[in-house]
């Protein structure tokens, strides 16, 4: 046994596999434990914001200011709002309103803004323009408006008594604030989701119970798999006949089509996620129950069975004392392989609107349907929905990995 | 029979091919193999369907001398117009007395009623509420004590087989309504008396009367006439002959062979799209009307399997008007940089006129309580809804105050705001609503957290059908209200068919907090959709599609309605509208939770240009280029490049 | 022959008690759900039916029409009647539409994108899985672990994935739909390309994730094979190498046969779901909206056809099976 299990640990795919596998587990319990902010917490007023460091600007205002006197800030400045492809859209602008080309240089940020305040008229609708162009070129216009000034911006504050602004403090150019020093930081790796809930606690909490699902899921299918396989391979004649034949049915119909049905009928309120788990687990025997069957009718006339039942052992005995040790191995295989499976099939299932119920907690399942419902992948919100998907995969890969190691352990001819 | 052998046999020969394939001998063979079956089968399983269809599809192709594929086999993008967002699944049918053809994209009678296929006498303007002639000639009149109105036709209105539109065929069509209980029939029949052709072109509406001989209501003797299609009477009764008298058979009828006025019919439709074209005979291009034809030759609908495909293709060009709620739609422009504008540049970027509310089952346990009802709402963080679920597409309800109004100019000015400003209130109030619990002896008392009413927990659901993505997001929101103020609400998303069936029924017990849309702009707003949140008549019906879900009884509230649409005087008007304004903020029967457009409108000017917006000065309103008078957009299209 | 006529029979006869059973359950499955469908079609025509009478009437009207208001045994048996009449009724959801109409213009699809895929993917897994045991060290190491990466990536995962990449970022492929957006289907070149173009993202999709499976299955039976003492036996007789693994691979390939008749039904699960997103037309998103709209005839009725596709794929391949390994016939004779 000892032995055995050395060899598992030997086995690269296995240790690799169960290494990530132990790594998400890790974050599973130990995040929770340092944020322990509610995942489903709406913190932002909008969707999809960015990954990010979010410096609360009031703060930053009131914090200590240092000056630092750096070459470019103010062409970065101007490169924010005037980049590559605006300069070439004013030019395009100022070809049409007439203005010779050769007085157009789009590098001289001065002579092309002055150029732009002198030829810019909203009102003037060119020929083929479409309405967009002529709102971007508004845009455009707008957020060129002072661009080159070099004046500090005022902080004001209104009197409460006579209602007028009256200057607080000025920020200048060259004023930063060093962020460890502000109040209010709030780092947002992967940003937030539609509802403006953080998506890296969202992801974690998520994480875990999709895994609590896989497992629900997977010890349901074994326990089903296992137990129909046995009897259906070791008592034989009719029930394994009718074991056969109620499996057969179930490969035949498939799987998701079932799984489908089964989840609409219970209908949404009852949908929890261990219910989800349930319903996953009984659509999924099949397998188990189809090999271990075949295991055992190989197993049933070796000698130590034969044995066994001249000593006068119950059936019980039999199969748990001399059946079970054999295929003991495989069975956790399945297992392992029905986690994958059942944590697969819940994001399926919720993709389609048929997943666990949204207001108790977050599942993997349930963030990719939301994102998708708010056209994240459509819009390049990769934050809210790529992670997703590389945690499921990441979750499957690794208990594959295992599961291929430990083939390679039981069955030494597969071995590299 | 013969379909299905086909169909077996062509498996049993693409399997047998592959599985002949796949003996392989050495390994070299399996890849080169490989690849010559790929080949093989991607061309010959995917040829085959093609073979098949042109044949198969041919009954629900258009009309009998017309093969779409043969006019065009794809249509010149220069003279398509691609709308979005109408139509979701394929047509069943084309018969305007129906609501059960699926055809959004070509028949929807109603306030803004759908107009490209068949026609209304006038056409609503949302944007002032005019209602412009259309099949009518010249402005409609009321006799001396609005009983009667009357409207002439043009006499250049001509059907699609050449006949001219009669004051007759009016007439027909609203006996056709009356006698076959259809949806019109029986949603009218208590305002109208009858329908009356006086000469050839002259039709007079008859309202039906009261006991001092005033009409009923004759606000919806007007809006009739811009809501309610013509349809031909001969035609009519080619169909009714078909039907054999019965009504059921009447609606169910697909009416393939049907008679139109409109500037386009059908031309094509499948599983995948709808496409109209033009009819070039069209009566509209009369001086008196147009002028001209409408510029797209064809209208197409790709059918989209959800928001998402149908958002894709506007990103790509292949739509031009999307009628679809596009989260975060800015970004196509800001973002992406796509020549993608809706109707206005900024929040909330469209014409809101509607308000999806959220209703009190009365019923529910504790929900009779008004201090349950008015602390749930008060809770309810509705800036979140606007800038989560809405994606800053309405106004928050510190721009648009709440009240019975939507957001237009118009509505607004029909109430006096300062009157009501104490009770309007902006949400996210915790603090608030918690000590209106307290104070209404409405505490935790056995310690588990949420709060009990006579010793029996509040715990409510909050409702709307699943797909609806915004107001999914929203019914999160109040839930998670909820949980702030110590009542249990959990989120139920059941299926729109399953969810009609059941918040209809006035005394249904499923649904405790639900979400349904209100009347957005119309001839009869804002009164209609005051009649809808409160009018005690609709309460605990059956079947009841027309509002006051909730079972909320005001006896004055329904005085107020009977007031309204007889009440001429504009300062009595806003007296009545005040009022009503002040008892539903006061009851709280329901409570809106955003503002939304009464059609989405977002367009793309990958190919057309000059579609109508808000600041154009042209009065056309933002509705699909396809309703009331919306369409007068199609005939004012251009061509990015001509 | 007598052996493997037994071995026929006893499949034909397996393959149709399966079919009635599947037969029941399809019609059974659906039926179970909750809410009324009848009211929902009763609702879409009375909307504005003020009268509670009439409103009952329509309803038992349907109900005749649909049979609703018979016992279930009762229907089933009309049912079953309908059926081998190739009548599947009339569609709730899309009422008064037909359900073989509504079948016949996504059954195509369907067939057209799944078989190839599952094919494709299994040749493609095997050959990878073939190559992996052959020769080893790096292709195995390196190609190996990336197959099963990607073979584990969900379905819907996969399909989101190549959409944005090759439809909205690159724009390669269109992103929704069987044909082209502005086409009217026809037989011509233009159409078939549309056709084509349309169908590659939702193919690789459902073949890259098949890939990976099936090269695992097929790398461990030839490792298995390739150690086994016949090979040793026929090196040591001196037959040529290419011959020997010829053979090796001909009897790996057997157990992935059965393997891919059992793995059909979970494949076009997954199958399924790419027409979903890709918004292919097909029975994946005929019988969401179905599930959706509780269509029962629908439903069963595409359920029906899915149950068969994947029992006639499963027939057909243990037929070829029994035909292909002789281990088959000399079972059966003794």
């Amino acid at each position: 046994m000892l032995h055995t299990i050395k060899e598992v640990f030997r086995s690269p795919k296995f240790t690799i596999g169960l290494a990530i596998f132990v790594v998400m587990l890790l974050v599973v319990f130990i995040y929770p434990l340092i944020i322990t902010d509610d995942p489903l917490d709406i913190i932002g007023l909008g969707t999809f914001f960015e990954p990010g460091i979010y410096v609360n600007l009031y703060d930053g205002l009131e914090s200590k200011t240092y000056v630092l006197k750096l070459e470019d800030a103010a062409a970065n400045r101007i490169a924010s709002k005037l980049g590559e492809q605006e300069r070439l859209d004013i030019q395009e602008y100022l070809l049409l309103a007439g203005v010779p080309e050769e007085e157009i240089d789009i590098e001289d940020t001065e002579k092309l803004l002055e150029l732009w305040l002198n030829n810019y008229d909203p009102t003037v609708r060119f020929p083929g323009s479409t309405s967009a162009k002529r709102k971007y070129y508004a845009r455009l216009d707008a957020s060129l408006d002072g661009l080159l000034s070099t004046e500090a911006a005022i902080i004001a504050v209104k009197n409460e008594e006579t209602g007028e602004l009256e200057e607080k403090s000025l920020v200048k150019q060259d004023d930063y604030v060093n962020v460890s020093k502000v109040a209010n930081v709030r780092v947002l790796p992967l940003g937030t989701d539609n509802f403006g809930r953080d998506m890296l606690t969202e992801l974690v909490s998520a994480t875990g119970v999709s895994l609590r699902i896989g497992l629900i899921a997977g010890l349901v299918a074994t326990s089903i798999g296992l137990t129909l396989g046995l009897l259906s391979g070791y008592i034989g004649g009719w029930v394994d006949d009718v074991i056969m034949f109620i499996t057969n049915l179930f490969i035949v119909i498939p799987s998701f089509v079932l799984l489908v049905l089964i989840s609409y009928s219970i209908g949404q309120e009852q949908r929890g996620a261990s219910t989800v788990a349930i319903v996953i687990g009984f659509t999924s025997w099949v397998w188990t129950a189809r090999a271990v069957r075949a295991q055992v009718i190989s197993l049933r006339h070796r000698d130590h069975v034969n044995l066994s039942k001249l000593s006068g052992h119950s059936v019980a005995h039999i199969i748990i004392f001399d059946i079970l040790p054999y295929i003991a191995s495989y069975v956790v295989m399945a297992f392992i392989l029905q986690i994958s499976s059942g944590i697969l099939a819940e994001a399926g299932l919720s993709i389609l609107g048929l997943g666990p119920k949204t207001t108790d907690v977050p599942t993997l399942g349930l963030m990719m349907n939301w994102a998708m419902i708010y056209s994240a992948h459509i819009m390049g919100k990769w934050w809210a929905y790529f992670p997703v998907i590389v945690v499921i995969a990441l979750i499957s890969f690794s208990l594959n990995l295992m599961n291929t190691g430990l083939d390679q352990v039981f069955n030494p001819t597969l071995r590299d | 029979m013969k379909k299905r052998l086909l169909f077996v046999l062509s498996f049993v020969l693409i399997f047998s091919m592959f599985l002949t394939a796949c003996q392989p001998e050495e390994v070299e063979e399996v890849v080169e193999e490989v690849e010559e079956v790929v080949e093989e089968v991607v061309e010959e399983v995917v040829e085959e369907p093609e073979v098949e269809e042109p044949e198969e599809e041919e009954p629900v192709a258009a009309g009998p001398d017309l093969d779409p594929a043969e006019v065009a086999a794809s249509l010149p993008r220069e003279e398509t117009l691609y709308i979005a967002g109408l139509q979701w699944s394929a047509v069943v049918g084309w018969n305007p007395y129906s609501s059960a053809n699926n055809n959004a994209m070509g028949v929807a009678a109603g306030n803004n009623a759908r107009v490209p296929i068949f026609e209304t006498p006038y056409m609503y303007n949302m944007i002032n509420g005019e209602q412009i002639p259309l099949l009518a000639d010249g402005d409609w009149e009321w006799n001396e004590d609005m009983t009667e109105a009357t409207f002439k036709i043009k006499e250049v209105a001509k059907w699609s087989d050449g006949t001219p539109v009669t004051a007759e065929d009016v007439a027909y069509t609203w006996a056709t309504h009356v006698k076959y209980e259809t949806t019109a029939g029986v949603g009218y029949g208590e305002y109208i008396e009858t329908v009356e052709a006086v000469d050839p072109l002259t039709v007079v509406v008859k309202a039906k009367l009261d006991e001092e001989g005033k009409a009923v209501n004759p606000l919806l003797v007007k809006a009739y006439i811009s809501s309610e299609y013509v349809v031909q009477k001969a035609w009519t009764e080619t169909l009714e002959a078909r039907a054999g008298g019965d009504a059921t058979a009447l609606k169910e009828d697909p009416a393939m062979d049907f008679v139109s006025s409109g500037p386009y019919t059908k031309f094509y439709d499948d599983d995948q799209k709808v496409v109209f074209i033009r009819d070039d005979n069209y009566w509209g291009q009369d001086a008196s009307m147009f002028g001209s034809l409408p510029v797209p030759k064809y209208l197409a609908h790709t059918i989209y399997a959800d928001n998402n495909a149908g958002f894709l293709a506007l990103k790509a060009g292949e739509v031009d008007v999307s009628q679809q709620f596009n989260a975060n739609v800015q970004d196509l422009w800001l973002v992406d940089n796509l020549p993608i504008s809706t109707w206005m540049d900024d929040a909330p970027y469209g014409l809101t006129a509607s308000l999806p509310t959220a209703y009190f089952n009365l019923e529910s346990y504790g929900l009779d309580n008004i201090a349950v009802r008015k602390a749930i709402a008060y809770a309810v963080d509705y800036d979140t809804i606007i800038a989560n679920a809405m994606t800053n597409q309405s106004p928050t309800f510190d721009q648009v105050p709440r009240s019975v109004m939507n957001p237009t100019a118009g509505e607004q000015a029909l109430y006096d705001q300062a009157a009501v400003a104490d009770l309007q209130w902006v949400g996210n109030d915790i603090e608030g609503a918690k000590a209106i619990l307290d104070e209404a002896g409405i505490v935790d008392t056995d310690g588990d957290g949420w709060r009990e009413l006579d010793g029996q927990k509040l715990s409510y659901n909050a409702v709307c059908p699943n797909g609806w993505s915004d107001w999914q997001a929203a019914m999160e929101i109040v839930a998670a209200a909820g949980e702030k103020i110590g009542i249990e609400i959990t989120t139920l998303y059941p299926e729109w068919g399953v969810y009609q069936t059941v918040f209809v029924n006035g005394d249904q017990q499923e649904y405790d907090i639900f979400m349904v849309w209100s009347d957005g702009a119309g001839p009869t707003q804002p009164w209609g959709r005051v009649r809808q949140l409160m009018y005690s008549k609709f309460a605990e019906t059956q079947g009841n599609w027309n509002g006051n879900w909730g079972g909320y009884i005001n006896p004055r509230i329904d005085e107020i309605i009977t007031e309204i649409p007889a009440t001429t005087d504009q300062a009595r008007l806003v007296e009545l509208y005040t009022e009503a304004t002040e008892i539903y903020l006061t009851d709280i029967p329901s409570f809106t939770l955003m503002y939304r457009p009464d059609q989405f409108y977002t367009v793309n000017e990958s190919v057309w240009t000059n579609y109508p917006s808000a600041d154009d000065g042209r009065n056309i309103p933002p509705m699909n280029l396809l309703d009331g008078y919306s369409i007068a957009g199609l005939y004012e299209l251009e061509l990015v490049n001509p | 022959m007598k052996g493997y006529l037994k071995y026929f029979s006893g499949k034909l006869a397996w393959f149709l008690v399966t079919l009635v059973a599947a037969f029941i359950l399809n019609f059974i499955l659906p039926r179970l759900m909750p809410g009324d469908p009848v009211a929902i079609i009763t609702q879409r025509v009375v909307q504005g039916m003020t009268s509670q009478a009439g409103v009952q009437k329509v309803y038992e009207q349907y109900a005749e029409l649909f049979g609703t208001n018979k016992p279930i045994h009762e229907q089933f048996i009309i049912y079953m009647r309908n059926i081998v009449q190739g009548n599947f009724g009339l569609s709730f959801s899309q009422y008064p539409r037909p359900v073989a109409d509504i079948l016949k213009s996504s059954i195509w699809w369907t067939i057209a994108l799944q078989f190839p895929a599952i094919i494709v993917g299994w040749l493609l897994g095997n050959t990878l899985g073939a190559l992996a045991a052959y020769l080893k060290k790096g292709f195995d190491k390196v190609l190996m672990p990336i197959s099963i990466f990607i073979s584990n990536l969900p379905a819907f995962g996969m399909a989101v994935i190549l959409l944005v990449i090759f439809a909205v970022r690159l724009k390669w492929f269109p992103t929704a739909g069987g044909y082209g957006f502005d086409m009217i289907p026809n037989f011509s070149w233009d159409y078939i390309k549309s056709v084509l173009i349309h169908y590659q993202l939702p193919f690789w999709s459902i073949v890259l994730i098949s890939i990976g499976g099936q090269a695992i299955g097929m790398r461990a039976m030839s490792i298995y094979e390739l150690n086994a003492d016949y090979v040793k036996y026929s090196r040591f007789l001196g037959i040529k190498d290419r011959k020997i693994i010829g053979y090796v691979f001909r009897n790996a390939m057997l157990p992935q046969i059965t393997g891919l008749a059992l793995s059909i039904g979970t494949m076009v699960g997954g199958a399924l779901v790419a027409e979903i997103i890709f918004s292919y037309p097909g029975l994946g998103s005929t019988l969401l909206t179905a599930v959706m709209g509780q269509d029962y005839p629908l439903i069963s009725a595409s359920t029906l056809i899915i149950t068969l596709m994947v029992l006639i794929a499963n027939f057909l391949i243990e037929i070829l099976y029994g035909v292909i390994d002789p281990r088959i016939k000399a079972a059966q004779v003794e």
